[in-house]
């Protein structure tokens, strides 16, 4: 099986990098960082994620803008988005799912490994269908 | 012999207070047949636009019933008072009079011989006195109607001072929610920097953490008690920053009318577990009916499961009593009458629960060793903590009460004698 392929993109560089780190110790996902979200685009257009891992809080573009670039993007907008934000507290980013109230998958950090693979297969299982 | 008086001689009769009170209605306390006599003259002759109504007393025992039945007959303009009445004299008819009509202004009328009395009346409160061997008509008249005038602008200077207090009051109340607005909106500047500056590398010790708990097996003994640690560390790191944007930002609530018990039902439903494993006895003691209220469901669940957990960790050291017996949580909501509140300088709001006020109370009784009287009131602080370090963030209650306080609620936390437990209480307005 042909391995998931993840775009993060964070502008904190050891968290991105972490987060490429586990989750390709997985062995089933290849994991690009982008800590520019100016480039986000760019990279995303070149490397064609299955998901994207997206911060918010992040100079120059954020990540409401980088969500909007993405969906504007006819090879792009039907890439699912996972947003991993600082900016709420757990019990805001629903503690077992993380799916927030508008539909939009949404994850707190410190994201414990467990909740954030299980966000990203019900995302992948999702945007088969 | 010369009158002594704010007002001066040659100043006309105020006819803006003879046209403003209509026909006066003059007690008059005097025991001379003759003097009273003169008295009635002097008015009927002076230059008043209706002729006054002169009522007398000659006794201040009679002028008790007089004044008391005056709120039926209608009240007196003015109290002409003799000092020398067969039962009372002097002070004693003055602090009597006072009493009985203190919005009404007193007039003394002195002999020559107690004049200095008389002066001293006037010290006391009376509004003048005049001296009965030079009075006249036109005297009493200008007396009588500046009297009247005086009080009338001293009833309106009261008035416009009970409304300039009543201003300053509800100014002072808009500038506390001012400054309490202002410091939730810089803590919750703060704690938005502080959370997204501490989660980033707590997500990177978070993933690291991960990352070695796969290679445990070959780090050899000890390592996945330590991996565990960390993680217990990032954890409560995280619970701390979360509760200081849960305390900065309680402020959108999404109301709706609820039943009291279901709000309770929903903690206690979440609280279960805990209160199992803690060995406890749950008694419940809910409202029949249960009383609506408006409330943010998920919010107000949020305070109750804190009172609650407080409830089991001040029990779960000791979840068998002395006697060997389980220890009981006494959860209850009922109806309530507000006797007396003590403000607090949280947000202050007018719809806030008052004395008499018929609110819904949630209650959370535990049997626990209760609290040190010098830390209980300093519970409700931000980041003050009962629990041994690492136990508690120090914002549990003070979120709660940030909540209620937003539903313009009250909580109360309460020693139950000291050492029999703790009581938390929290008051919502009642809709029944």
């Amino acid at each position: 099986m042909r391995k998931k392929k993840i775009l993060v993109v964070d502008d904190d560089v050891p968290l991105a990098d972490s987060m490429k780190l586990v989750l390709e110790d997985t062995g089933n996902f290849d994991v690009c960082v982008e800590t520019d979200s100016v480039s986000a685009l760019a990279t995303a257009r070149n490397f064609q994620p299955d998901v994207v891992l997206l911060d918010i809080v992040m100079p120059g573009l954020d990540g409401g803008d980088v969500s909007a670039q993405l969906k504007q993007d006819p090879f792009l907008s039907s890439v699912p988005i996972i947003i991993v934000t600082a900016l709420v507290a757990n019990s805001e980013a629903g503690r077992d799912d993380g799916i927030d109230s508008g539909g939009q998958m949404m994850i707190a950090k410190p994201v414990r490994f467990r909740k954030l693979l299980h966000a990203i297969e019900t995302t992948l299982v999702a945007s088969v269908h | 012999m010369k009158m002594v008086s704010i007002t001066s001689q040659s100043e006309a009769v105020p006819e803006v207070a003879q046209e403003a009170v209509g026909r006066l209605r003059i007690l008059c306390f005097e025991h001379s047949e003759g003097d009273f006599v003169l008295l009635r003259e002097y008015l009927r002759s002076a230059d008043f636009k209706a002729s006054p109504e002169l009522v007398r007393a000659e006794t201040m025992s009679a002028a008790k019933d007089v004044l008391l039945g005056a709120s039926e007959n209608g009240t007196f303009d003015a109290v002409l008072l003799d000092l020398s009445l067969p039962d009372s004299s002097g002070a004693e008819s003055l602090v009597a009079l006072q009493e009985l009509a203190p919005t009404t202004p007193i007039i003394i009328l002195s002999d020559n011989a107690d004049r200095e009395v008389a002066v001293r009346m006037v010290k006391e409160g009376a509004l003048e006195y005049l001296p009965k061997d030079s009075l006249n008509a036109e005297l009493l008249t200008r007396s009588i109607l500046y009297a009247v005038e005086r009080q009338r602008s001293q009833t309106e200077m009261a008035e416009l001072n009970i409304r300039l207090k009543k201003a300053t009051e509800d100014l002072m109340t808009a500038q506390t929610q001012l400054i309490q607005a202002e410091k939730m909106d810089s803590l919750g500047r703060l704690a938005a920097g502080v959370a997204h500056e501490v989660k980033n590398p707590l997500g990177t010790l978070q993933m690291g953490v991960s990352y070695f708990e796969r290679r445990t097996e070959k780090m050899g003994e000890g390592s996945e008690a330590m991996i565990s640690h960390m993680q217990d560390a990032i954890a409560r790191a995280d619970r701390i920053i979360c509760g200081m944007l849960d305390f900065s930002r309680s402020d959108n609530l999404s109301l709706e009318v609820k039943g009291i018990n279901e709000v309770l039902d929903g903690a206690i439903e979440k609280m279960q577990h805990l209160i199992v494993r803690a060995n406890l006895d749950l008694v419940k003691d809910l409202a029949a009916g249960s009383p609506k209220v408006r409330v943010d469901q998920s919010k107000m669940e949020q305070v109750l499961i804190n009172l609650i957990l407080n409830a089991v960790q001040a029990m779960s050291e000791n979840a068998t009593g002395e006697d060997g017996k389980h220890q009981t949580l006494e959860i209850s909501s009922y109806l309530a009458e507000v006797d007396e509140i003590n403000r607090d300088e949280g947000i202050r709001h007018s719809e806030r629960i008052r004395a008499r006020d018929s609110v819904v109370v949630a209650e959370v009784r535990d049997y626990g060793p209760g609290i040190p009287k010098e830390k209980l009131n300093r519970i409700l602080e931000p980041f003050y903590t009962t629990k041994p370090a690492g136990e508690g963030t120090g914002l549990g209650l003070s979120v709660a009460k940030n909540i209620v306080d937003l539903h313009r609620g009250v909580m109360q936390v309460e020693n139950v004698d000291f050492g029999k437990g703790v009581v938390a209480r929290v008051m919502l307005k009642s809709l029944e």
